[in-house]
């Protein structure tokens, strides 16, 4: 089995955002990155069903970005990826989610992936629309937000998150694209004899020139910082009068309470 | 007529070929003993213990013969002192008996165990032998009626006590039918010399001389063949802490306090980092557990066990020694059980007040290496955003690494980017930086730097945690990762003086950082400013309060850093009173050993048993001079109920308001 996992690498989300140059996108300096949340979960999925698997699937972990993504491949590698395959593009922010889908699908074609892990979205773009589109560029099975998954026999069991908190279980034939959500599991801290053996392992890079065939079919015209609202009000003093003040508040402020 | 006895008096010279015969029998047994305790010792890995000679025989001198840790908790420490010596003495005078018997009148007829030398030595032998004798039946009236808690019983403490006792009865019983058949009938006023002898005689001096006769026989060899029994038993009872415990002084750490192994992560050949089994540990680990008396002094001060957690320093140095000698293959971490593992804050006092010289701390740290190194195992799911957040953001609270610098706005402080000429950087750690409360403390440092005419920098957003939060949670490999980029910084600044207010900054900067290849002068702000009051850079006008002073482990325990802070508060115009637990004997605040990120999940809170050790001294305010324990009292005060009793305040706080004069 060949199993391909597609991460990004995102800002921490607790870092001072600036809008950059190009007014499209933020600046990067001053930034701490980190492997996108609900990609660790699409690696520690991989990597379980790798070792349930007898270890016999093989790994491959993917990602698009400038050079600083490589700690993110070099990570997915010690949580135990077997290979890595940089897509070097200092541009990744102009593309949209279908060419950086399609970059993924030129790349993965011809290589007889039979399963494609990836997170349900990025922490930063937030399209959620990577994944599905991956997986209809190349004819996959699809299921996205999974907070379960079971494989047996060419078939995969995966418990989707709906909304309203409902849940969905359905089954679906390889090859798939499957997207992966918080609570799927939690990902592995990785050890130090695998972050040493991760320096061994291959590290392919391809400028993304080799696989970008498509244009853009958006394109982002203002990257801004939200409007500063109010800041929240603290009430204090006895437990009455706050709550008189509140109800005046919401009846004032709302139409919560009429 | 001369003042002497006859050797061998009534046995004859005929015991000497089957005395020395069973001699060196029991002494076979007690060396085989150990031969079979060596081969389990060396297990361990290598580890070398031999350099500096003159260091360590200095050691053993100090703390064997002069029984000076012994002697740290007085009570015990001083009946068991007492014994020591007076068993000391009567192995001395048996020594010199069997030298003028059988070696130097035999070989060269001289004898000088007469005259003023031979009353000198009777009494003496007397004396020592009655001190040895009650100070045992001291140990045993604590051990077997007093029953202090925590000291456990063994089988081997009824064999130890009752062997011991008997030969020392037998000895006076031998000694006084000796004296009933001889100097009491024939030259009393010697006799006055053996007084203990002479009293047990007394009563014997009415039996006939045959039964006398035949009474020391008998009792000269039952007492004979106990102090065999006596040399072959040591290496199979607690006794053998004789030669274990002595030797333990032979081999102390020489490093300075607290120095942990720095694992070459460049080393590809490595597939094991800390300790899963007893080959992963070092021989000095192992032989530690047979060095161990079970005194219960580590146990008795260690925090974790105080408020009900699962860590005996204790237990779990036993614990080694049991998989160590009986079950080598087993897990150590599952034999010490997790939860003890994680709960320890490598405060040291376990370490400090170890009679045995045991070392503690590094072991827990070695089992905790293997949880986090080999396992990728957390304390805790907290523990583990912690140190996701170092990863990132150079601090275990996650926020932006380039926020770091914030709280100096303002203030009269270089960054160290823009302007790098400065007297010292101050190295300013997470909590100063970034926790609100303990900003302050890095503001009011400022300030006393100002008014001193220090020019301070700081590295601002160039700075990450110390890492030594994460090393002491075993996780090394992140630990490194962090003190190479701020080396790199420190470095390339050209630094001469770093100063912290951290006492952990201060002790992984100053002393683990040289392992990685910094050599620099750190200072802690609390010797720092001292040193700034004595040379009169810094004036203060002192202003009266009540206040109570915490040691903080890393400060005092570690660096023995005690008189220093007392000494500038005192200056500031404050009272000290004293807690109950303090200098070396400090009670841990709760937050070293990286519990300063864990929740405290097992057992009552730590901080709050110190806030009440505060609380109890009546004094208003609790000084501490260091951001964890100031953030654990903070806490500590609000869930302990303090609120209005009690205010926790850093030193720096303190002379930043009276700064002037």
């Amino acid at each position: 089995m060949k199993i391909l996992v597609c991460i990004k690498q995102v800002p921490d989300m607790e870092s001072r955002f600036k809008v950059n140059n190009s007014g499209v996108w933020y600046e990067e300096t001053d930034l701490a990155f980190r492997m996108n949340e609900y990609d660790e979960y699409a690696v520690e999925q991989a990597v379980q069903l790798k070792e349930q698997s007898g270890n016999a699937p093989d790994v491959t972990v993917l990602s698009i970005g400038p050079g600083r993504v490589v700690e993110a491949l070099k990570k997915a590698l010690a949580m135990g990826c077997d290979r890595a395959v940089h897509i070097q593009d200092d541009e990744y922010y102009l593309k949209d989610s279908w060419q950086i889908a399609s970059i993924i699908a030129a790349y993965a074609k011809d290589l007889n992936f039979d399963l494609i892990f990836t997170g349900m979205q990025s922490q930063d773009r937030g399209s959620a629309q990577v994944g599905v589109t991956v997986a209809e560029l190349l004819g996959f099975s699809c299921a996205t937000t999974l907070v379960g998954f079971a494989y047996g026999g060419n078939v995969i069991t995966a418990k989707r998150e709906l909304e309203g908190g409902l849940k969905s279980v359905i089954k679906l034939r390889l090859p798939a694209v499957v997207t992966c959500q918080l609570g799927l599991n939690t990902p592995r801290y990785p050890t130090l004899p695998n972050i040493m053996k991760a320096k061994k392992k291959e590290m392919l890079t391809h400028p993304v020139a080799d696989f970008l065939k498509e244009g853009a079919h958006s394109a982002t015209e203002r990257f801004y910082l939200p409007a500063k609202k109010g800041g929240g009000i603290l009430l204090e003093g006895d437990v009455n009068d706050m709550v008189d003040r509140l109800v005046e508040i919401l009846k004032e402020k709302n139409a919560v309470v009429r | 007529m001369e003042a002497t006895r006859e050797i061998y008096w009534n046995v004859g010279h005929g015991v000497v070929w089957p005395m020395y015969v069973f001699s060196f029998i029991a002494m076979a047994v007690c060396v085989y003993g150990f031969y079979r305790r060596l081969v389990v010792y060396r297990q361990g890995k290598r580890l070398n213990r031999f350099d500096r000679l003159r260091v360590r025989v200095n050691l053993v001198f100090r703390n064997v013969l002069a029984q000076t840790r012994v002697l740290r908790v007085l009570g015990p420490g001083f009946i068991h002192a007492l014994f020591f010596w007076g068993f000391g003495f009567l192995f001395i005078g048996t020594l010199l008996v069997m030298a003028q018997a059988d070696i130097f009148q035999p070989l060269f007829g001289v004898v000088f165990l007469k005259g003023t030398f031979y009353k000198l030595f009777s009494l003496v032998l007397d004396v020592a032998g009655l001190v040895a004798l009650v100070m045992l039946v001291g140990l045993q009236v604590r051990r077997f009626f007093a029953k202090p808690e925590g000291l456990e019983t063994i089988r081997d403490d009824y064999v130890v006590h009752a062997l011991l006792f008997t030969i020392l009865a037998t000895g006076f019983v031998v000694e006084g039918v000796r004296m009933a058949a001889t100097e009491i009938r024939n030259n009393p006023n010697l006799s006055l010399y053996s007084p203990v002898g002479m009293l047990v005689g007394k009563p014997f001096v009415g039996m006939k001389l045959d039964a006398l006769f035949l009474t020391h026989k008998a009792l000269w060899w039952f007492h004979f063949f106990l102090a065999m029994g006596f040399i072959a038993v040591i290496p199979f009872t607690k006794l053998r802490h004789i030669f274990t415990t002595s030797a333990n002084y032979l081999f102390t750490d020489l490093a300075p306090k607290g120095t942990i192994s720095t694992i070459n992560l460049e080393d590809e050949g490595a597939a094991q980092f800390g300790a899963a089994k007893v080959a992963d540990l070092t021989w000095k680990d192992i032989f530690d557990a047979d060095a161990c008396t079970s005194c219960k002094r580590c146990q008795d001060r260690c925090p974790a066990f105080a408020t009900g957690k699962p860590l005996s320093p204790m237990k779990m140095v036993k614990q080694i020694g049991e998989a160590a000698f009986s079950n080598p293959q087993a897990g150590l971490i599952e034999a010490v059980s997790q939860d003890a593992l994680w709960a320890c804050t490598t405060c040291r006092a376990c370490q400090e007040i170890c009679p045995a010289n045991i070392e503690h701390v590094n072991k827990i740290l070695e089992m905790r290496r293997n949880l986090s190194l080999m396992e990728g195992v957390f304390a805790g799911d907290e523990v583990r955003t912690a140190t996701s957040n170092v990863e990132v953001n150079g601090n275990p609270f996650g926020l932006a690494f380039a926020a770091r610098g914030e709280w100096a706005v303002g203030l009269d402080v270089k960054v160290m980017e823009q302007d790098s000429d400065v007297d010292i950087l101050y190295f300013v750690g997470c909590y100063a930086s970034f926790d609100k409360r303990n900003r302050e403390i890095a503001r009011n440092f400022i300030k006393i730097c100002n008014a001193a005419r220090v020019r301070v920098g700081i590295l601002s957003k160039e700075e990450k945690c110390c890492g030594e939060p994460m090393r002491k949670l075993g996780n090394e490999y992140l630990y490194q990762m962090t003190a190479a980029e701020n080396i790199e910084r420190i470095k390339g600044y050209g630094v001469k003086k770093i100063v912290t207010t951290c006492p952990h900054c201060f002790n992984t900067l100053g002393r683990d950082y040289k392992d990685l290849g910094l050599e620099l002068d750190v200072e802690h702000y609390s010797t720092f400013v001292h040193g700034l009051i004595t040379s009169k850079r810094l004036k203060l006008k002192p202003e009266p309060f009540e206040f109570t002073y915490h040691d903080s482990c890393y400060l005092g325990r570690y660096m023995d850093i005690f008189d220093a802070p007392r000494a500038i508060l005192t200056t500031a115009g404050g009272r000290l009173t004293e807690m109950a637990k303090s200098g070396s004997e400090s009670f841990c605040c709760g937050a070293g050993g990286g519990r300063i990120v864990a929740e405290e999940k097992i057992g009552t809170r730590i901080n709050v048993e110190r806030v009440k050790m505060a609380e109890a001294t009546g004094a208003p305010l609790l000084v501490s001079n260091c951001p964890f324990c100031l953030t654990m009292f903070e806490d500590g005060i609000k869930t302990g109920d303090c609120e209005g009793k009690l205010k926790a305040l850093d030193l720096a706080e303190i002379i930043a308001a009276r700064i002037g004069g």
